[in-house]
């Protein structure tokens, strides 16, 4: 199945303004002087995620479900999930330090997606995957778009500890919230994608066994995906519950926060390459 | 024409036992005004006066006054100047000048601490304190609205004022660093030396939850603690207290560390490893410095603050070339308004000469006109008159936007064969019907009666 052409341009469109967000975030970050259009890196944001949004439901209009299976699906739903994310904190908490991030990701990853929709335009379609299914591939994109916000607010987080502890007050300084708002953050996010991780799988594992009768995959490519999902989810829950313990607060919250992230992506990306197609569509 | 003079002392030009005497107490300014305003010429005038400058500004009529009336105005005013030579202090500057040195001085861009907040608000006292004694008139008003916009410009689309520098308000800045809400954030005051005070205030300022002062002299530890509406606690409770803090400011007078790593981290556990903030503004040091490499306690001693305001000064002085483009902007649009003003009364010659060819005209061909219907006859004089606007209307603009308006009005006097006195019969006539304030000057606005030319539909 040929990708819409009309797809193909609104993620374009989408990827010019999230380009756009990233160049005014970054201006602001260079210029000393406050600049005199605050609302115009959000309102470019605002622009992308429309169109994007878009692109997202004719892709989704054009297979007839919930279409989540391939590699371009879920990088494009993963940057739009990002900026979505961010579009309310910076509605909520101001941390405009976080656009100059969430943008460059957002834009590079629809370049990727406009790429690789270039290069492998065509792919089988499948029937219909259902609810259950439909649900599994949101939730799991969810819980992976916040464990990269996550990985974003802990890298910030270190990054200011480190400018405090070493006396730099330079403009990227400056620019930067509080360390307890990103702590706070971090947190927040961290719990977040658990639980879109966690019931993710619960909705996986109910398919399975309304499917082949159990909630483990028979077949070897399955019982991949489930074997790297167990894996994802133990790391993630270990650092979820780690995160409880008075010491790890602050630093220690943000290494954990990191390597959750990088388990969850390596995982991920080992289905794409690994399960030959049963899991993921390159 | 209306001259701006302005002159004063301020921290480039004068010692500080110079300025000191020849400040005015805030009692003594209101009669310094007074008197300034009765001298000859002076249509209005203000006084500013703080602790680093005293700036005269006038506004007379067609002469400046000379740098000599100012020296013998403060002289006459401060009688313990005599024995100082002011002149050597003074400077001295006339209309655009003068005007651009006023915006500057109000910007916080000629302050001995550049971007400091308090100049404005002290313009604005002299400026109320002047206007209750009646010496601010419409030029003065419109000079000192347009000083205040420019520095809320500056203030607003620079970063002039966005960084602290002193080293108590770099301290607090700094806690904003780490700690989100201060509202639910304690701070220990632990010893009493000035600085820790000052930062001490700031935070309260800053809305902290609590403040807790700890001293070895008892006795003074409660006064303080009474004077910042603060709790006091006994040395004893050091590490009790610690664990309640977030941030602890020390200056005491003790020669050795009084928080050590163990006593730290036994601090650190006892409140949950949240983040500390540690400011030791103390000399001889109070805080081992080892305590930085603990997870989650943050240490400045007073060089780190030091540091901090330095890189901030410098990044204020960067941002000033920002402001002063600011200050250019708004002083090429006071010279813009400044020229059209001048202007008014040389349109209003003009006008009032077209009027008087156009009613000779019109009792010229009084028969004529007097024959035709009542509509006609109006028509045809509104003709008349929508012909000698619209014919006008180049030449205003020209005088409007004249770089050099005696030039151009010499050109125009040639090209309408103006006589010479018409402007001096302007001036006779406003000065013989205008006696509700003889100090009107030439340049004053269009009285209500007589619209500005060219601002009428042609």
């Amino acid at each position: 199945m040929k990708i819409s052409p009309l797809e193909l341009l609104l993620l374009e469109m989408s990827s010019g303004f999230y380009l756009g967000a990233f160049l005014l975030y970054l201006s602001e970050l260079i210029l000393s002087r406050p600049t005199r259009v605050p609302w115009a890196p959000v309102t470019a944001g605002v622009g992308g995620v429309l169109f994007q949004s878009l692109a997202i439901f004719i892709r989704f209009g054009f297979q007839g479900h919930v279409a989540l299976l391939s590699l371009r699906e879920v990088i494009s739903f993963f940057s739009w999930t990002l900026v979505l994310a961010f579009l309310y904190l910076e509605h909520q908490k101001k941390v405009r330090i976080l656009g100059l991030f969430i943008f460059a990701i957002a834009f590079l990853s629809t370049l990727l997606v406009i790429g690789i929709s270039f290069h492998a335009p065509l792919f089988a379609t499948k029937a219909p995957i259902g609810f259950l299914l439909s649900l599994h591939t949101i939730l799991i994109d969810l819980g992976l778009a916040s464990a990269a916000l996550s990985f974003i607010v802990a890298l910030l987080y270190l990054l200011l500890d480190f400018f405090l502890r070493r006396k730099i007050f330079n403009r990227f300084f400056s620019r930067m919230p509080s360390l307890e708002t990103l702590d706070q953050l971090n947190t927040n996010f961290n719990g977040l994608g658990f639980v879109f991780l966690t019931t993710g799988l619960i909705f996986a594992m109910i398919w399975s066994w309304k499917k082949f009768g159990s909630t483990i995959p028979h077949a070897s490519q399955g019982r991949l995906a489930f074997m790297g999902a167990l894996f994802v989810w133990v790391a993630y829950a270990a650092t979820v519950l780690l995160r409880w313990s008075r010491r790890f607060r602050g630093k220690q919250a943000a290494y954990l926060s990191i390597s959750g992230f990088l388990i969850f992506a390596a995982t991920m990306f080992a289905l794409v390459f690994f399960s030959k197609g049963s899991h993921f569509i390159l | 024409m209306i001259k701006i003079t302005l002159a004063g002392v301020n921290h480039k030009s004068a010692p500080v036992d110079v300025r000191e005497k020849i400040a005015y107490p805030k009692e003594h300014l209101s009669p310094a005004v007074r008197i300034l305003s009765r001298e000859e010429n002076v249509l209005e005038c203000l006084i500013l006066s703080t602790c680093n400058r005293v700036e005269i500004l006038t506004i007379t009529s067609n002469i400046h006054p000379d740098p000599d009336f100012f020296t013998s105005f403060l002289s006459r005013t401060h009688p313990a100047l005599s024995s100082i030579p002011i002149r050597p202090h003074l400077y001295y500057k006339t209309d655009t000048e003068a005007v651009e040195h006023l915006y500057e001085v109000t910007a916080s861009l000629d302050s001995m601490i550049v971007g400091e907040p308090q100049i404005t608000g002290q313009v604005k006292e002299a400026f109320e304190t002047c206007r209750q004694e009646n010496t601010i008139g419409p030029y003065l008003n419109q000079i000192f609205q347009r000083a205040i916009s420019t520095a809320k410009r500056v203030r607003s689309e620079t970063a002039i004022s966005h960084l602290p520098v002193s080293i108590s308000y770099a301290a607090c800045q700094l806690a904003r660093k780490i700690f989100q809400d201060m509202s639910n954030k304690s701070v220990l005051l632990l010893g009493g030396g000035e600085m820790a005070q000052l930062t001490a205030r700031h935070m309260k300022k800053m809305g902290v939850r609590s403040l807790t002062v700890m001293t070895r002299d008892p006795e003074k530890g409660k006064l303080l603690a009474a004077e910042y509406e603060a709790s006091y606690a006994a040395m004893e409770l050091l590490e009790e207290t610690m664990a309640e803090s977030d941030m602890v400011v020390c200056s005491t007078g003790a020669e050795t560390y009084l928080l050590t790593v163990p006593v730290m981290e036994k601090a650190m556990e006892r409140r949950d490893f949240r983040p500390l903030f540690l400011i030791d503004i103390a000399v001889p040091r109070n805080i081992d410095p080892e305590i930085s490499r603990l997870s989650n306690t943050f240490l400045y001693n007073i060089d780190d603050l030091k540091s901090v305001v330095e890189s901030n000064q410098k990044e204020r002085e960067m941002e000033t070339y920002a402001a002063r483009e600011i200050v250019r902007q708004e002083i090429a649009q006071f010279q813009k308004r400044r020229a059209e003003r001048s202007a008014v009364p040389l349109i209003q010659a003009l006008r009032r000469h077209t009027e008087k060819l156009q009613q000779s005209e019109f009792d010229r061909f009084s028969r004529t006109l007097e024959s035709l219907p009542e509509d006609t006859r109006k028509q045809v004089m509104i003709l008349a008159q929508s012909l000698v606007n619209k014919m006008l209307h180049p030449t205003y603009q020209t005088l409007r936007n004249s770089s050099n308006l005696e030039e151009a009005w010499e050109w125009i006097s040639r090209c309408y064969g103006l006589s010479p006195e018409l402007l001096s019969q302007d001036n006779s006539s406003r000065e013989e019907g205008g006696s509700a304030d003889n100090k009107s000057s030439a340049l004053d606005p269009a009285r209500p009666d007589f619209p500005l030319p060219g601002e009428q539909s042609c």
